[in-house]
């Protein structure tokens, strides 16, 4: 009983980041050269049915999303997908972005008048000499 | 009402605006937190803590509070790929990033509980904040009594993580050496249990740990590189008059 606790937990406590990769760069229709190593490219086979040989590329077919067009190509090696890459996307650079776009700003350093400051645990020594101390000195 | 207080080794500041009397609610808040130093502390011998890390108490044998604590350990551990690691090698267990603001957020839970309505609570650093608004500073990492930035809070939680003295240092569990990339980095989150963990957590991946932390739902961040150069997210509450 008791060991089903942990797993409950990290159930809860799961707030596992979805990581989605926005693409970078909104090029339409890159031709990709198939590396060397696949020379047996692509065509315009949607027959998914891979076969048990060595490497296999496939170009999907074309799927209109809200966001525009999406084709990709899917490199396959003995039946595991080795590759994925994107035939033509959106010209949208980001479709979707799960981490926001940061701000990027210079360091000030400022004095305002605050009601609490937070900042790195602060020992009581270092209390005595802290805003924080003053803040508190002051409402008291 | 105001009330400071040490426990755990740092200073904790309270604040209860509304009307009443809320003493023995301010009791309770200290009194919860001391209760958690005894139970958790890795200074402690006979702490939970202290037992379970030199193998006197089985896992099956654990407290539900301190199951707890370690299933938000491993999360973090595992979400940042190592780099949050309370079972460095060479140290015995030390979960005290998660515990404090778990016990800190518990405890002010004690005070909402009791009625109050506007109050807020600042352990160390981390602050919780009910009923705003409430102007909440970071301090500046370099400049100990100037803030590098103002935060409007109505309710939810500040935390910040940054190695200001020598010495003091969070460690990077992939290498087990002190974090560096960053000087500052600052979370708000809905309970202090997450700002305070993942503000650590962060901290302890370095530059990447800015991505990271500002990928979480319902986490914002502000942080300080080792360039000086500070990143924020778009939904990190500047205070309205002020461009950081």
């Amino acid at each position: 009983m008791k060991r089903a606790i942990p797993v409950l937990v990290l159930t809860v406590a799961g707030l596992v980041p979805v990581w989605r990769y926005a693409p970078s760069d909104g090029t339409t229709t890159t031709e990709a050269a198939a590396p060397a190593s696949t020379p047996s490219a692509s065509s315009s086979s949607s027959s998914s049915s891979s076969s048990s040989s060595s490497s296999d590329v496939v170009d999907g077919s074309t799927v209109n999303t809200e966001k525009g067009a999406v084709r990709v190509q899917v490199s396959f090696e003995g039946g595991k997908i080795t590759a994925v890459k994107l035939l033509q996307q959106p010209n949208h650079p980001q479709t979707t972005a799960a981490v926001p776009k940061l701000i990027a700003a210079t360091l000030e350093a400022q004095s305002a008048d605050v009601d609490t400051v937070s900042g790195a645990t602060l020992t009581s020594d270092a209390y005595r000499e802290s805003l924080q101390a003053a803040i508190d000195a002051k409402g008291a | 009402m105001r009330r400071v207080e040490h426990v755990m080794g740092f200073p904790v500041s309270l604040r209860i605006d509304d009307e009443g009397d809320f003493g023995a609610a301010a009791d309770a808040v200290f009194a919860r937190l001391r209760e958690a130093d005894e139970r958790f502390s890795p200074f402690k011998d006979g702490s939970e803590v202290s037992r379970y890390g030199r193998g006197e108490l089985k896992a099956g044998d654990l407290s539900a509070d301190l199951v707890e604590i370690l299933g938000i350990c491993e999360h973090y551990r595992t979400a940042t790929g190592g780099a949050f690691d309370v079972r460095l090698p060479g140290r015995g267990l030390d979960p005290c990033a998660v515990v404090k603001g778990w016990a800190v957020q518990r405890a002010a839970e004690l005070l909402a509980d009791a009625g109050a309505r506007r109050f807020c609570l600042n352990a160390g650093g981390d602050v919780v904040a009910v009923g705003g608004p409430w102007r909440v500073g970071v301090r500046h990492p370099e400049i100990a009594d100037h803030l590098c930035a103002v935060l409007d809070v109505t309710d939810g939680a500040v935390a910040t993580s940054a190695c200001y003295e020598r010495g003091d240092h969070i460690i990077d569990g992939r290498t087990g050496r002190p974090a560096t990339g960053l000087l500052s980095l600052t979370v708000t989150a809905a309970s202090l249990t997450e700002a305070d963990s993942v503000a650590t957590a962060a901290f302890a991946m370095g530059g990447e740990g800015v991505d990271w932390a500002a990928g979480l739902e319902g986490c914002e961040v502000f942080a300080v590189d080792a360039g000086r150069r500070v990143l924020r997210t778009p939904g990190f509450p500047v205070a309205a008059h002020q461009e950081v």
